[in-house]
């Protein structure tokens, strides 16, 4: 009954004009970018923020959200009709999406990740209602020793789940949590490591090294080589999924959004695993697993369903604990703050028009998007028979505005470009960034937190070890970084290690 | 030239090797503290040390086997002229944007690059840098009321 009043209570707060509009807005903006290579959900979300320091609160956390989950749907349209992934979440729907698309069966494969999606979407955000208000009870009790390991403990799972050489992502953590001590230190009030310039005092922003490392490099990696589109141009009729397609994808549109839930709540590029891990348990579970890349509806649903649900599972830390699980997610804290509320234990309970609000406009930009999608998909494949050798310079004005557009600093889009080049050489190196940037997003707060503990103790660093939910933590952070010496479980991580470059954690 | 994924492993370690110390020494600038009342200075000093001993690490590693061939570091022979014609393009952009005004250079910006990065005719370069730059002038300034600097022209 009390989950229905407050479900009630969010209702009241979306269906308003302007957040209805600000929603839409969103999720329209949000496919947009996910259907063009190079441009993420970050890029949108830089390009905005500005614009919604006007708003409500709530009305801008509505919209920006729709941007993430809305650039999900996009970036599935591109996979499956020019074999380009919009997103590196939709770089599985590749593999089995295009060859549905050069079958002739681009309409069902379409149709169904945008059905999948918001089958997943539903289950996510259920689970998002579900979840949090507990957890955010449970939290209440962390104190800076518990959030400290567990933020610790969030990189070394990133690290774990997404790279191939442990040391090497530690290294890109290190230098991560390196940069964000660069600025004021927020405990002393000191300037540190600006070296007389003003406009790193409030630190390295996090959307130039984003747009930088992500956008930035994307581009000088793909104006290396003429890539020839290859556009299915038979025209996509029949969007809707016959009997059959829905009796495939059923379960793997089930589990996916499950499992896209589950390692939505860990920190990291959540959506791109979750893809890839549907599709690996899809293909393990079929009973013809030879058929997997040869355009199986299965390979579409699962995967396109767990990237989905993964965006839903990715607010939890934001919710409950005010960690960002990913960079969009850290952004959405920034907005947040720009608005004067601080995420964590205490959100739902102080602000629950906001928490409420934030699950039940996901739940309507998921209608919007299946609505929205079907009949746009047209546009969309207008859009992508833009050439790129058109295409990129307006990406690259797009990443130079939404960084400039933040501060006004010329600084700030210099700082852009070095991080493109830091992230183009990067890649060449086979170096990891999402640990760097996580690092980067929550190494204040860990910073904090670890200072903090130690003035408590005294100097005792065992107080990490003497609050037994923080020792709980480092187990689990002890057992990550030595599991990969056992035999058993080595070889399994060598598994994951699916390639997934690029990645916009 | 194919290079091994050591001989990569090499140039980065000694990149963070340099990192490292970059951040040990001039976090020295700043109170470090001690454990027991850690000033502003600790976190880097510490984490620049870390991330000394791992770079280390990771040269002694990069010395054992050989390690995989990997794709040469440019896939054709005049990719780095469009790379590094990209990259200056940018730095150009960046810099001439306060002086010149948003829309002028990003005229000449988005022009350059559709005329030589992969060259097309004329016609499309003028049809398509002059679209983009009113187009973006339109969302950004008028629509979006983004402060971007106009120049000295005042357009």
């Amino acid at each position: 009954m009390e989950l229905l009043s407050h479900m009630a209570l969010g209702a009241e707060v979306v269906f308003t004009p302007i957040n209805l509009l600000l929603c839409f807005i969103g999720v329209l903006l949000g496919t947009l970018v996910g259907v063009l290579p190079g441009l993420g959900p970050t890029a949108a979300i830089a390009l905005l923020l500005p614009n919604t320091f006007s708003l409500s609160p709530v009305g801008a956390i509505i919209m920006l959200a729709g941007i993430y989950y809305g650039a999900m749907y996009g970036g599935s349209t591109t996979s499956i009709l020019v074999n380009i992934p919009g997103e590196a979440a939709s770089v599985v729907t590749t593999l089995d999406g295009y060859q549905m698309a050069l079958k002739g069966r681009a309409g069902p494969a379409l149709g169904i990740s945008a059905f999948g999606s918001f089958i997943a979407g539903t289950i996510s955000v259920l689970g998002l209602m579900l979840v949090a208000p507990p957890l955010a009870k449970f939290a209440l009790a962390f104190g800076p020793p518990e959030y400290f390991s567990l933020m610790l403990m969030g990189i070394l799972i990133l690290i774990y789940l997404a790279s191939g050489s442990i040391l090497k992502a530690l290294m890109m953590a290190v230098f991560g949590l390196l940069i964000s001590t660069i600025g004021m230190d927020s405990i002393s009030g000191s300037q540190r490591l600006t070296f007389g310039l003003v406009e790193l005092s409030d630190g390295v922003g996090l959307i130039p090294v984003i747009m930088g490392l992500f956008g930035v490099a994307e581009v000088l990696t793909n104006v290396e080589q003429a890539v020839k589109q290859e556009l299915v141009t038979a025209k996509v009729k029949g969007l809707l999924p016959s009997l059959q397609d829905w009796r495939d994808s059923f379960w793997p549109i089930i589990r996916g959004s499950f499992l896209g839930f589950f390692l939505g709540i860990l920190p990291g590029p959540a959506p791109v695993i979750a893809a890839f891990s549907s599709y690996a348990m899809e293909k393990k579970l079929s009973k013809h697993p030879e058929k997997f890349g040869t355009g199986v509806i299965e390979g579409v649903a699962g995967p396109e369903s767990a990237n989905n649900s993964a965006t839903g599972g990715a607010f939890i830390p934001l919710f409950t604990l005010g960690i960002p699980a990913n960079s969009v997610i850290a952004i959405l804290l920034g907005a947040f703050m720009i608005h004067g509320i601080q995420p964590g234990p205490l959100l739902i309970s102080q602000h629950p028009e906001i928490f409420w609000g934030t699950v039940i406009s996901m739940y309507v930009g998921n209608v919007m998007l299946v609505i929205l999608n079907l009949p746009l998909i047209g546009l969309w494949v207008k859009l992508l028979r833009v050439p790129y050798p058109v295409l990129f310079p307006l990406i690259l004005v797009f990443c130079v505005v939404g960084v400039y557009s933040l501060n006004y600093s010329i600084m700030e889009v210099a700082l852009m470009i070095g991080f493109g080049i830091l992230g183009y050489v990067g890649r060449k190196l086979r170096l990891e960034m999402a640990p760097l940037v996580l690092a980067l997003v929550i190494g204040p707060m860990m910073e904090q937190n670890l200072r903090l503990s130690l003035v408590i103790s005294q100097g005792s660093p065992w107080i990490f070890l003497e609050h037994p939910i923080s020792a709980a933590f480092l187990g689990l952070c002890l057992f990550l970084l030595l599991s990969p010496f056992i035999p058993a479980i080595g070889g399994r991580r060598k598994k994951l290690q699916e390639k997934v470059e690029g990645e916009e954690v | 030239m194919a290079k091994t994924q050591n001989f990569y492993d090499r140039i980065t370690s000694i990149f963070f090797l340099c990192v490292g110390i970059f951040f040990a020494l001039n976090s020295r600038r700043v109170d470090i503290g001690s454990w027991s009342e850690p000033g502003p200075g600790f976190l880097p000093f510490w984490a620049g040390l870390t991330l000394c001993i791992m770079a280390v690490a990771l040269f002694i590693t990069s010395l054992r086997s050989p390690g995989d061939i990997l794709p040469a570091f440019f896939p054709e022979s005049d990719s780095w002229k469009r790379v590094t014609a990209t990259f200056a393009a940018m730095i150009f952009y960046a810099l001439l944007l306060d002086f010149v005004g948003f829309t002028l250079t990003t005229f000449v910006f988005v022009g350059f690059l559709v005329r030589y990065i992969f060259p097309q005719s004329w016609t499309r370069t003028i049809i398509v840098a002059t679209l983009s730059a009113l187009g973006a002038r339109l969302v950004f300034i008028n629509l979006l009321k983004t402060q971007l600097p106009l120049g000295f022209l005042g357009f």
